[in-house]
């Protein structure tokens, strides 16, 4: 009898047998929110989370670099693929078009892990003097998501003074549910937060961030500046960009930055895009190693070399309104060695690795200077002999048969033409033209089979994507979609 | 001396008994005559038993005064005669007849099926014996009502679709659970997948192949509440119940099943010949206004170093006659104490295409042993391997477009090219990474599939241990304890190689990739059942349980790129890289642990057999939740009324019909985790590279109000015999309520919240920010009716015909977002699938077209206010569009305005008839599958239209030339996709469904008991079938029983440049021993 109670005993606890420990488990491979800013190294991280966010695929990482070119005039669609930003190049993107949805995904990504390390990095076991260092980074970066998002799904600021709908300006960190409406504020008001934050920054981020790969891949305070440049002369301001320009160069060459890092052209522009591709002349580059890839059907080269190393997407436009054909872009010129041949193309090389180990710039120094150069052209509204001399410095340091001089430029605009089109030569496959032509309120020219697209064009801008107006319907659609 | 006096009066009875007893022998055989061996006879009133021999012969000692014996054998109608004066007595056991005594398993144990009051439908598992498939899920279409098998297409070992009474969720699984003995196990497809129920292996690796079919005893399937709530939170998609063989009285019988199979692609589509190719071609850049100019484009002919025009037929080099063979042995048999059977299983199977195989190497021990009358004591143990090899088909989900997927490569190459140079070398372009131009001057850019054939490798190799042991203790009378441990092992491998020189490997340069999976599950149970009859009328069945199950699973691995070598395509080989896995493969890399503890109970009780009813509960704490959300309770209850026990009944002419009729309905409420992730409810942050620096970053919006999905389910019905029960009829309704489902709430992207940094594959994900909430409700309502009958059962011949047919309404009814639509991608770009309230689940939603402009030949397409346009390609850009006068329309259609609902995706009827005719020692089988009600996208048909360098079907032969042309195919102008449907979806490309499929048709021969007798074995059996014989149908692709995006819910019915259906025929034998 007593073994028959035993074992009706154990049965009973077999019945209601439970391994509570079990119920809670802790996820081994991810890091709950609750540890996320426990240590000052997870501090750090989540720093560079906020760069990891910046740099993916659909954002400046590859194909938003590569956006900005396509939708120029120097580079024609080899195959056709609705993937690799064929209704970029031809203006022919929807609401839907991947791309679309992408890189507005990608960009509010970046801010939102900015706004979260902005709100909770008071949390870390840090000094009040890192906490506001990395506050600094957290704003410069999503001054440049904002800035990447109003380059494409935005009228210009030059189009009205920035009183057209820009972007919904998120500044509180999201974790969950709600939230999901918001209008759009005008591109003044997010140029203004931009700013804002890039002023922040500039007050608050560190002078040097100690070795030549972290100036390179982390923000300091000459990147700040350098941005603020940019910025500027996209808001008409020039009296304020050749303020912030000029304190990184100085009034005559040789052009160094005197403060904070030590910006400079490097003597060879090859070896800007060679390994360690940290020079002076990289402000802020996207980092890439065998380990930290672009994706399938991302990278540079994927867009541009051919096979085995890329899909050849684009190759560069030889008819008359591509660059590769101006004449200013001499044989002679250092920069020419980026343009090579597959078969009947003529292909651009300036992203060759194999793998796409290549790092992308962000920002150089050559933009500055002919940030500064166009500012005080478009400021003085004369031949502007400085303007000359610094587009001296960056054509010279690649084609030294040619230095410009007062008399080639008849008139203000023509040297603003020719700052331009240095520009496209310099910063060919680095994402500006797009920047350039819209800012200006250029048309985009006709390519190929893709038409001319002028500024009062639906196609002009991207639509907002599908997905935000799905959720967030108060956000405008921009006209004609 | 006492004890001496109790020996003595216990003895003397049995003494006596011995002295007065006699014995009687006699045989026992079946009605055709042929011998029953194991068969129990046992003396009516009393304890003593004996089964027969091998021979069925017999011999009892019975008391004097016993007057009846007893004859019975599973499946037998029990016999009962009187002994009389008689010493031998011979009979013959008739087939049982009514199928209501059968015994069915259902959740946690068995019940008659006389008894249940759940709707359970049963398999035989010889339906899955002989058939030439790599998992026996496969072998079950058409068999059940209610139950929908479909098998997505050719590629071997691809897992099927299976459906209990419609889809059950959204985004969690609608695969039924799947219980073999007792232990729930894993199912799906696992390679370079994060968990067993996603996707994304090149190799298809369906890990229910690792179980071999001829060890399947039967099958069940759980559909409505009453037979499943006891499963709780597993159960939403119903339960399919495996219960593997036992041996079985007698002594040890020896069984060899073989067969050897030829395997071939169906109704594989004509495309176009060279000389077709090149004028079409050439056609449409002449309309285009860059007519081929023998300079700089152009399409053009090309002599082989035969002398011959080169005419590839691409099938040729893609396709094949596979060969397959399989082999089992058994032994079974038991002792009055013991159980065993034994199996060792082999298979090796060839596909349709090339280098895709299935091995299966398979052992099982079953075992069986009673201890003593209290205890009884046993397991069952499997040990398998199976290694699935398979190119990269472009026919599993996210693989459509594939650029180099094998269903679409033969449809789109040019014919006028050749896969090899003259010199042998394989014909490629290394610049473009395509297929080498031969004398084409316009870019050809599809990749060569026989070199990606020959030199890549895809392959998934599964080791797993499926086992479990139990003890049964009776602790008093009619009380029992039963404690069963199980555990499921799983071990995959999956490789993959590319070569450098072409297609998918050229950017990396050559690369391996070994990535290693393992899943792990132990499951225990304590089970105290309480069996009862009290008085003569009341019968109590009471089920209490706990059941405790943990799962773990992890995987990782790495690619290894820039071959060192051409001799090189394993891992192992050298390499100048090494990168992480989850670089290339989204997903590989992953660790979680979940656990479930359930405490459930159940109380069946019947009055005199006529009243019915049957209540079960279950609770169960699932570890994905967030604490206070981690239990859920469920449960149902039945009745059932046996009208046809009733007197009233029985005295009425209704008798005279019917020999059976029973009502029963049933409600109740079962959950959906199935596919939850491990830790859903978390907030989590991911590890991740900037460039050399380690980073965080906010990766997972968790939600802690996350909990179960729950269905309510109701069932109504009633099953029936008529004459004698040679006709029984089961009908049911059925309608499911399914609430709270966990969809992905999507959030304004400009959140910037729960970021997942791969390709999308549904609107969802690609707002970029997704919260899992129980947001979601669906109904499934259908009717199901079964009829089976013994037609003709002469002596030398019958015939037994099975029918069943269920039909599925499927209705979303409420969605996140305000009831915003779902847009569901094919393999993340094209988007035909719809969930949208109101709807079915999956509808196709398309611009419409209108034909063909006679006049013009252009492609007529409708806006959303029915105004008609037509689009040229020819024409400037601003003028593509026109109305159909001529003047400009202000924009192109596209599809999120313009499209309108087709129709539903999930068949709306589906069901089987199975006849099986004997005559003498003859056999025929005839299983036929049908389905239909629904639509099916063709999007393959958008490819075979394409008017870029692609090939086309010979139905563009058929294209419009000149005006007043009457035709489907619109005028070809080169580097047109939009007109066929490459660049948007068109209703033209929308197609009825409905299809009937003589899924297996067999005949067989059985050598007669008198040459069995003198060669001394049990029986022998030849055979052969043909599975897949044929396909009535009005649908234009391949076959209408297709799924592009596998076992996806919300985009069933896609064909997109998958593979077509294989027919294999088979030859075999079984043979007893």
């Amino acid at each position: 009898m007593k073994s028959k109670i035993i074992i009706l005993v154990i049965t009973a606890g077999a019945l209601f047998s439970c391994d509570k420990s079990k119920l809670e488990p802790n996820p081994q491979a991810d890091l709950p929110a609750t540890e996320a800013f426990a240590t000052a190294a997870r501090a750090q991280q989540q720093v560079n989370g906020m760069y990891v966010m910046l740099k993916t695929s659909f954002f400046f990482g590859s194909r938003f670099v590569v956006y900005g070119d396509v939708r120029g005039e120097d580079f024609l669609n080899r195959t056709n693929n609705g993937v690799t930003g064929l209704q970029t190049w031809n203006f022919s993107a929807t609401p839907a078009t991947n791309e679309v949805q992408y890189v507005w995904r990608d960009a509010y990504a970046c801010i939102n892990q900015c706004n979260i390390v902005l709100e909770r990095i008071d949390e870390a076991p840090i000094t009040d003097a890192l906490k506001s260092q990395y506050k600094a980074e957290a704003r410069t970066l999503r001054a440049l998501s904002y800035w990447g998002l109003l380059t494409l799904y935005a009228k210009p600021y030059a189009d009205g003074n920035g009183a057209n709908p820009g972007v919904p300006l998120r500044l509180t960190a999201e974790y969950s549910t709600g939230n999901n409406s918001m209008t759009r504020a005008t591109v003044a008001e997010v140029y203004t937060q931009i700013l804002a934050d890039l002023n922040f920054a500039e007050t608050n981020l560190p002078l040097n961030n100690g070795s030549a790969e972290l100036n390179t891949t982390h923000a300091h305070r000459n990147t700040a500046i350098a941005l603020k440049t940019r910025m500027l002369l996209a808001m008409g301001r020039n009296a304020d960009a050749i303020t912030e320009a000029d304190k990184l160069v100085p009034a005559t060459a040789p052009y160094q930055a005197a403060t904070g890092v030590a910006h400079r052209l490097e003597p060879n522009v090859a070896s800007v895009y060679a390994p360690p591709y940290n020079t002076l002349e990289s402000i802020f580059s996207m980092p890439f190693t065998t380990l930290d890839l672009p994706g399938t059907q991302n990278g540079l080269a994927n867009y541009y070399m051919p096979g085995p190393v890329g899909a050849l997407d684009y190759t560069l436009n030889t008819a008359a309104a591509g660059i590769v054909s101006n004449a200013s872009w001499k044989a002679t010129d250092a920069r020419r060695a980026f343009v090579g041949t597959s078969g009947t193309s003529t292909v651009w090389r300036k992203f060759p690795s194999n793998p796409h180990t290549d790092y992308v710039p962000v920002i150089r120094y050559a933009e500055v200077l002919l940030n500064l150069a166009e500012a005080r052209v478009k400021q003085t509204n004369t031949v502007d002999t400085r303007a000359i001399d610094l587009l001296n410095a960056v054509h010279r340091r690649s084609d030294n048969t040619t230095t410009y001089v007062p008399g080639d430029f008849a008139t203000p605009a023509a040297l603003l033409a020719q700052i331009a089109i240095e520009r496209r030569i310099e910063f060919l496959g680095e994402g500006l033209r797009n920047f350039d032509i819209m800012r200006n309120l250029q048309p985009f020219p006709p390519k190929g089979t893709a038409p001319v697209v002028t500024p009062n064009a639906n196609a002009y801008i991207w639509p907002i994507p599908q997905s935000e107006l799905f959720s967030n319907p108060v956000a405008q659609q921009n006209p004609g979609y | 001396m006492r004890r001496l006096l109790f020996l003595c009066t216990f003895l003397l009875p049995v003494l006596m008994a011995l002295a007065q007893s006699r014995t009687i022998t006699g045989k026992i055989t079946d009605e055709n005559g042929n011998a029953i061996a194991g068969a129990t006879v046992a003396v009516k009133g009393t304890k003593t038993a004996v089964l027969t021999d091998a021979d069925g012969n017999y011999s009892i000692t019975a008391e004097k005064n016993a007057t009846t014996l007893v004859f019975s054998y599973v499946g037998k109608a029990p016999d009962e005669v009187s002994i009389g004066n008689n010493t031998v007595i011979n009979t013959s056991l008739k087939a049982e007849d009514n199928t209501l005594q059968e015994v069915v398993v259902v959740g946690y144990g068995t019940q008659r099926k006389r008894d249940l009051t759940g709707n359970v439908s049963k398999i035989n598992g010889e339906a899955t014996r002989n058939v030439p498939v790599q998992s026996f899920d496969q072998a079950l279409s058409g068999r059940a009502a209610g139950v929908s098998v479909m098998i997505p297409n050719g590629v071997l070992n691809n897992p099927p679709v299976i459906r209990v009474r419609g889809i059950s969720s959204i985004n969690l699984s609608s695969f039924p659970l799947v219980v073999i003995d007792g232990v729930p196990t894993f199912v799906g497809n696992v390679g370079t997948a994060s968990n067993p129920t996603s996707t994304g292996v090149t190799a298809p690796n369906n890990i229910l192949a690792d179980i071999n079919p001829s060890d399947i005893e039967s099958f069940e399937v759980l559909k409505d509440a009453a037979a499943s709530a006891i499963y709780g939170s597993r159960a939403s998609a119903g339960v399919l119940i495996i219960t593997t063989k036992k041996g079985k009285q007698g002594r040890a019988k020896v069984n060899y099943d073989g067969w050897v199979g030829f395997t071939k692609a169906m109704n594989l589509l004509d495309v176009l010949n060279a000389e077709e190719y090149v004028t079409l071609k050439n056609e449409g850049l002449t309309n285009i206004g860059t007519p081929p100019n023998g300079t700089t484009r152009g399409f053009y002919l090309q002599t082989g170093p035969d002398g011959k025009t080169i005419d590839t037929d691409w099938y040729d080099y893609i396709y094949q006659t596979g060969m397959s063979q399989s082999h089992t042995m058994n032994i079974s048999g038991a002792s009055d104490k013991t159980s065993y059977y034994f199996s060792f299983g082999y298979t090796n199977q060839e596909g349709m295409l090339k280098k895709n195989t299935f091995k299966r190497l398979a052992g099982r021990m079953n075992l069986d042993h009673k201890v003593s009358d209290r205890i009884t004591i046993g397991g069952n143990f499997t040990y398998s391997n199976s290694s699935n090899f398979a190119p990269n088909s472009g026919s599993l989900p996210t693989q459509a477009f594939n650029t180099s997927g094998l269903g679409r490569l033969p449809l789109v190459l040019a014919p006028n090219v050749a896969p090899y140079n003259p010199d042998g070398s394989y014909n490629i372009n290394i610049a473009g990474n395509t297929i080498g131009q031969g004398a084409n001057l316009t870019a050809l850019n599809f990749t060569n599939p026989v070199m990606i054939l020959d030199l890549n490798k895809f392959s998934a190799e599964s080791d797993r241990i499926l086992a479990n042991v139990y003890a049964d203790i009776k602790l008093l009378k009619g009380l029992n304890f039963r404690t069963v441990f199980g555990i499921d092992y799983l071990n995959t491998l999956s490789k993959e190689f590319q070569n450098p020189i072409h297609g998918d490997g050229t950017n990396t340069l050559g690369a391996a990739a070994n990535l290693q999976q393992r899943f792990q599950r132990q499951n225990w149970q304590n089970l105290l059942t309480f069996e009862r009859k009290l008085g003569e009328s009341h019968s109590v069945n009471l089920l209490l349980g706990n059941e405790q199950q943990f799962t773990f699973n992890e995987g990782w691995g790495a690619q290894r790129r820039q071959v060192g070598d051409s001799y090189f395509d394993e891992y192992q080989g050298g390499y100048v890289l090494i990168v992480p896995s989850f670089t290339s493969f989204p997903n590989s890399n992953f660790l979680g642990e979940s656990y479930l503890v359930s405490f459930f109970g159940r109380l069946n009780y019947d009055y005199k057999k006529k009243y019915f009813l049957s209540l079960n509960a279950r609770r169960d704490g699932y570890s994905a939740f967030a604490p206070g959300k981690k239990y859920g309770n469920f449960g149902g209850a039945s009745a059932g009324w046996a009208i046809s026990q009733e007197n009233f009944f029985k005295n009425s002419a209704l008798a005279n019909v019917f020999s059976s009729f029973k009502l029963r309905g049933s409600y109740g409420q079962v959950g959906n985790i199935n596919g939850i992730a491990d830790f859903a409810s978390y907030f989590l942050f991911t590890s991740a590279l900037y460039g050399s620096q380690s980073a965080l970053f906010y990766s997972q919006a968790g939600n802690t109000d996350l909990t179960w999905e729950t269905s309510k389910k109701t069932d109504i019905g009633f099953e029936a015999g008529f004459l004698n029960n040679r006709i029984t009829v089961d009908f049911a309704y059925y309608n499911n309520n399914i609430d709270g489902l966990v969809l992905n709430d999507p959030q304004s992207p400009s959140k910037g919240v729960a970021f997942i940094n791969t390709l999308p594959t549904s609107a969802a994900t690609l707002a970029g920010g997704v919260v899992p909430v129980n947001i979601g409700r669906m109904v499934n309502t259908g009717f199901e009716f079964t009829v089976n009958t013994r037609v003709v059962s002469k002596k030398d011949f019958t015939w037994s015909s099975n029918f069943n047919i269920a039909t599925l309404k499927n209705e979303v009814k409420e969605l996140a977002s305000g009831n915003a639509d779902i847009f569901i991608a094919t393999s993340g770009l094209e988007r035909p699938s719809i969930i949208r309230v109101g709807e079915s689940i999956g509808s196709f939603f398309a611009v419409r077209t209108n034909g063909v402009n006679p006049a013009n030949g252009r492609r007529i397409f409708v806006y959303r206010n029915g105004e008609q346009v037509q689009f040229d390609l020819s024409s400037p850009v601003a003028t593509r569009w026109t109305y159909l006068d001529g003047t400009t329309a202000p924009r192109a259609p596209d599809q999120v305005s313009d499209g309108v609902l087709i129709g539903p995706a999930l068949p709306t009827w589906s069901g089987g008839w199975e006849n099986t005719f004997r005559y003498q020692n003859f056999d025929l089988n005839i299983l036929l599958y049908f389905s239909g009600g629904n639509y099916v996208y063709n999007g393959t048909k958008a490819g075979l239209r394409d008017n870029r360098n692609w090939n086309n079907s010979t139905e563009t032969l058929n294209r419009w030339q000149r005006p007043g042309d009457v035709t489907n195919i619109p005028k070809l102008v080169f580097g047109d996709n939009l007109s066929n449907g490459s660049g948007i979806v068109i209703s033209e490309n929308v197609e009825k469904g409905d299809f009937l499929k003589a899924r297996n048709i067999s005949i067989g021969y059985s050598l007669p008991v008198s040459v069995l007798q003198k060669a001394k074995i049990n029986s022998f059996r030849v055979y052969a079938s043909v599975q897949n014989a044929f396909v009535v149908t009005g649908y234009t692709g391949f076959d209408p029983e297709v799924s592009s995006n596998g076992n996806n819910n919300g985009s069933p019915s896609v064909d997109r440049n998958s593979v077509p259906q294989s027919r294999t025929m088979t030859v075999g034998v079984n043979v007893g021993f």
